[in-house]
């Protein structure tokens, strides 16, 4: 009866349209009342708790660091380069299209900046070289969902603090499947646009684009780089970066002057609100699951259903797909992964490639109606019919599916890099 | 009542962005005197974590200021459109009351904080005065969405287009949905 009391109300909340952050503190405060010892001071005493954390301080620093890297000219100065090496190919422009939004990923860490950066000055010169709008649309749209992959990616750090998994190991599981994804986009881009002219390699063009990109290009490698020699810690990493992004940004590329740095200052800090708030009540509601040893009732029940990896796998990806098509990956990250990763352990499922798994299906989420959010941002700002999109974007996710499949039953492909 | 709600988004740009140098400078000089002498700042990484907690905390009231908190949308379309006119009230006042009701909590447990004379296990210095920045998030919160739910005609507009162009799907969608159960009793 009062599991049925909590879902009336975080549906009234929803109902009522309430930010999530009331409607997580609404369900700590009422489980602490109803199954705890009512004391809801302990929600701001564990919220605390969770703020008081050194790990946290990589999420601001790397949320900064992509702002300041994809103001001014940045996704021009790697779209350029990745023209300049993809010429010869056929359906070069569209690989092109999917490494430059890889490599901004990489840099922003955000999907929906990616698609936006990449896609003004992509967009029209794919439709000049005669590709299909269809196929425009649904390259850029499915590219741009690569953000939340390609390291250093802000959900993957969400999802260790939640768990409490090393964020360096989820930034390095996560360059296998990244890299798979643009080579399934990459490979049908070429088998798609196979009889479209192509052009030749330009020495000069490539020196040139190389000269200035070189900077934008080299930011990913430190961050990687750094971690993966074991030199920088993640936090260390993001620190690092944020620096080498300003001093880019002021003394080489002098397009974002002081004034522009006070704002994205404030935009980061804008983004920040939003998110923390909302990560302090999902810990504390985390701390009080993990004292009443709710995710091993859930293990322990699951277990009576389930009793095989694979038939497990496949629900867990059913059910992240559809929490994907309703859900924003960030409330979905810190509502579900402290419940889902014990439950994916006890299966024996290494928490980072169940960390890669959620990952990559709330992805596909980015891409499916009703809220997927780069189908929302293409119809904004290419002007689409909502549902031209959808249909652009089907072939694409059939290859972000195989591709999670790849990623699901095939785990060396996250962890092969990481050290244990 | 607006010229007061923008002087206070002015000075929480302000002192974040300050709290937000702090932060990167302090956490990237530990790596660099590590670098150079071979042992960091051992309280490099508490100043930066106290920092980040005042930029995340007066943050709330920046992503309140401008429409951004986070919000699953997908039973935006559940309400019927003839109550629709009461939702910005209900909306923003349901979150003025949270808010109040946080800050209420907060400062009991900043009250004990200070009584109990806790300090910070590196730094050796009092927590509640680094604490006490939680409620005063809220309080400013509850303010700002108490003034929305007043008057809903000072509440932001969503941010981007992104959120616009979701307003407008879900707009399209319940006038979809109107027309077609307009249809649908009109045939009966």
């Amino acid at each position: 009866m009062e599991v049925v009391g909590l879902f009336a109300m975080v549906l009234a909340l929803f109902v009522l349209r309430q930010n999530l952050v009331v409607v997580l503190g609404m369900t700590a405060a009422y489980a602490y009342l109803v199954w705890g010892d009512g004391a809801v001071a302990n929600i701001i005493i564990d919220a605390w708790d969770a703020l008081n954390r050194e790990v946290l301080l990589s999420i601001p620093l790397y949320i900064l660091a992509g702002s300041i890297m994809s103001r001014g000219t940045m996704a021009q100065r790697l779209i350029r380069l990745m023209r300049a090496l993809t010429a010869p190919i056929p359906g070069g422009l569209a690989i092109a299209t999917v490494l430059s939004c890889a490599v901004f990923a990489a840099i922003s860490g955000s999907s929906v900046v990616t698609l936006l950066a990449v896609g003004s000055v992509m967009y029209p010169a794919l439709l000049q070289a005669g590709y299909s709008k269809q196929f425009a649309l649904g390259s850029l749209c499915a590219a741009g969902t690569l953000g939340i992959i390609v390291p250093p990616s802000i959900p993957l750090i969400l999802y260790g603090v939640m768990t409490q998994t090393s964020i360096a190991d989820l930034f390095i599981a996560g360059i296998g499947p990244a890299l798979l994804l643009i080579l399934l986009m990459s490979v049908y881009a070429i088998i798609r646009n196979w009889r479209l002219r192509v052009g030749s390699w330009s020495l000069r063009e490539i020196w040139l684009s190389l000269r200035h990109g070189i900077w934008a290009l080299f930011m990913p490698v430190l961050i990687l780089g750094g971690i993966y020699s074991g030199y920088f810690t993640a936090t260390e990493s993001a620190a690092v970066a944020v620096v080498y992004a300003i001093f880019v940004e002021l003394v080489i590329h002098r397009e974002l002057g002081l004034r522009g740095m006070y704002d994205t200052f404030a935009e980061t800090t804008k983004l920040l609100g939003a998110l923390f708030p909302v990560l302090m009540f999902a810990l504390a509601l985390n701390v009080f699951l993990t004292y009443e040893q709710v995710p091993e009732m859930i293990v322990r029940w699951l277990n009576t259903i389930i009793t095989d990896r694979a038939s497990f796998l496949i629900v867990m990806n059913l059910f992240l797909l559809i929490i994907g098509c309703v859900m924003d990956i960030g409330s979905a990250i810190l509502i579900l992964a402290p419940i889902l990763q014990p439950i994916a352990q006890a299966q024996g499922i290494d928490p980072v490639h169940f960390g890669i798994i959620m990952i990559v299906n709330l992805e596909i989420g980015y891409l499916t109606p009703p809220l997927g959010l780069n189908l929302i941002v293409a119809m904004s700002a290419f002007r689409e019919e909502f549902w031209t999109i959808c249909r652009a974007v089907l072939p694409f996710l059939g290859l972000m599916v195989i591709g999670l499949i790849v990623v699901t039953f095939w785990p060396d492909l996250s962890l092969f890099l990481v050290q244990r | 009542m607006q010229r007061l709600l923008r002087r206070l988004q002015a000075a929480e740009r302000g002192i974040t962005f300050f709290a937000f140098c702090i932060m990167i400078a302090i956490v990237f000089a530990d790596v660099a005197v590590r670098e150079v002498t071979g042992s960091g700042l051992h309280w490099a990484r508490q100043v930066g974590v106290y920092a980040n907690i005042f930029v995340v905390m007066l943050g709330f009231g920046l992503a309140s200021a401008e429409a951004a908190h986070l919000r699953p949308r997908f039973a935006d379309s559940w309400i019927p459109a003839r109550l629709e006119r009461f939702m910005p009230h209900v909306q923003e006042g349901l979150m003025s009351l949270f808010c109040i009701a946080v800050a209420v909590v907060a400062t009991l447990v900043v009250l004990e904080t200070f009584e109990l004379q806790e300090r910070s296990v590196v730094l050796r210095l009092l927590v509640w005065p680094v604490q006490a920045v939680i409620p005063l998030a809220f309080v400013i919160a509850a303010f700002r969405h108490g003034c929305y739910a007043i008057w809903p005609a000072l509440a932001p507009q969503p941010p981007s287009n992104v959120e616009a162009a979701a307003a407008a799907v879900a707009a399209r969608k319940a006038d979809k949905a109107h027309k077609a159960d307009k249809a649908d009793k009109a045939i009966r």
